[in-house]
């Protein structure tokens, strides 16, 4: 069998083994633990102390937490990846064995940061180096000594960037002749121009 | 030291001259091998020194054509032409080359560039990325040396670093 919120692929096994323990908490409890989930996911952080108490009713063991949040860490973020609807992915996990009930608060939750969940990973897809920030600072030259009468700007820019990893930013700071900023600020803005006719 | 300049024909002066300029201006320099007959290497490198440093304080003082001609008094009249034709006639490209060289001092100046527009598909956290990003790359020579700088930059960033450009250009214009 295969699931649109696998990416039309079978479900982990795993996956389908935890879905019996969500089955366990009460629909309303499991709601609210979709809600930190997804707070987890958003990079929001998630309240340990709030999840156990959410399953003290179920008496669940550490494992069956860690389980319970890793299962509806992946039904929430798989979905999101693939783009699936709620009402396809309730219809999904009621397949898998998940009571109605509880499939339609998890997909209401979903339903709410669909978008947020959407922007997030799109966030943080791979990226090579990024632009931080930029400053700059325009010159005028008089006089050097290669040339005793200049009379050019020049312009200076300091350009900041981030690499894949969090924590290697890196700065420029180059110096260009305006000339070479015309045409650099020209082909950037036909580059630009292109960019926005792709919306 | 320019008597030692005639024992190639005034026109012959002329080429090596250009190619002087040529070496200043950072494209390719008299070759040593086309004149290993008429000059010894010694002579060669103090000729070659002569006129190089003879172009740029010309230029760079802006020297006038009398004071010049006096620094070649020692040369025959047609050779001394043909230096001062040769300086006059690449006057601007030699003031740029020392507008360059004058950008490069203790700074790293912007050699080139080359941008890329692509649009991302798919990633391992989202299927359906469809997003365009702006690789862009800048040569920076620093010291001699050539550094690429390289950076992906998507919707915002672009319009972030233009708007930032925009600013600097507007003051450009204004001195201009």
């Amino acid at each position: 069998m295969r699931f649109r919120f696998c990416g039309d692929l079978d479900c982990p096994d795993w996956v389908l083994a935890e879905i019996s323990t969500l089955a366990k908490i009460s629909s309303v409890k499991m709601k609210l633990l979709c809600a930190q989930v997804l707070k987890d996911l958003l990079g929001e952080g998630i309240d340990y102390d709030k999840v156990g108490k959410l399953t003290a009713d179920a008496k669940f063991e550490s494992g069956d937490i860690k389980a319970t949040v890793a299962v509806l860490s992946f039904i929430l973020s798989s979905a999101a990846k693939h783009d699936v609807d709620s009402e396809s992915l309730s219809s999904e996990l009621q397949q898998l064995g998940l009571p109605k009930e509880h499939a339609t608060g998890l997909c209401k939750s979903y339903e709410d940061k669909h978008s947020a969940l959407q922007d997030k990973l799109r966030d943080t897809s791979l990226r090579l180096r990024r632009l931080d920030s930029v400053s700059w600072r325009v010159d005028y030259t008089l006089s050097s000594s290669e040339l005793r009468e200049v009379n050019e700007p020049l312009v200076q820019l300091r350009l900041q960037t981030q690499g894949a990893e969090p924590g290697s930013s890196d700065t420029t700071v180059v110096s260009v002749s305006p000339d070479k900023f015309r045409v650099l600020l020209t082909e950037l803005k036909q580059a630009q121009a292109m960019m926005n006719a792709l919306q | 030291m320019m008597e030692i300049l005639s024992r190639i024909s005034a026109t012959d002066c002329v080429k090596l001259c250009h190619r002087v300029v040529d070496g200043l201006c950072g494209r390719e320099p008299p070759c040593r091998s086309d004149y290993s007959t008429t000059w010894s290497l010694e002579e060669w490198l103090q000729l070659l020194d002569f006129l190089t440093s003879l172009f740029r304080l010309a230029v760079g003082n802006a020297i006038p054509d009398e004071e010049v001609l006096a620094k070649l008094s020692d040369a025959d009249h047609s050779h001394a032409d043909a230096v001062l034709s040769v300086l006059r006639g690449r006057w601007e490209e030699i003031r740029r080359a020392l507008l360059d060289r004058t950008s490069s001092i203790s700074s790293a100046t912007l050699q080139d560039f080359d941008w890329q527009l692509k649009l991302a598909l798919s990633s391992d956290k989202i299927s359906s990325l469809n997003t365009p990003l702006l690789s862009l790359c800048l040569d920076v020579r620093e010291n001699g040396a050539l550094r690429p700088i390289t950076m992906e930059l998507n919707r915002e960033e672009v319009s972030t670093l233009i708007s930032s450009l925009e600013a600097a250009n507007k003051v450009v214009l204004q001195l201009k």
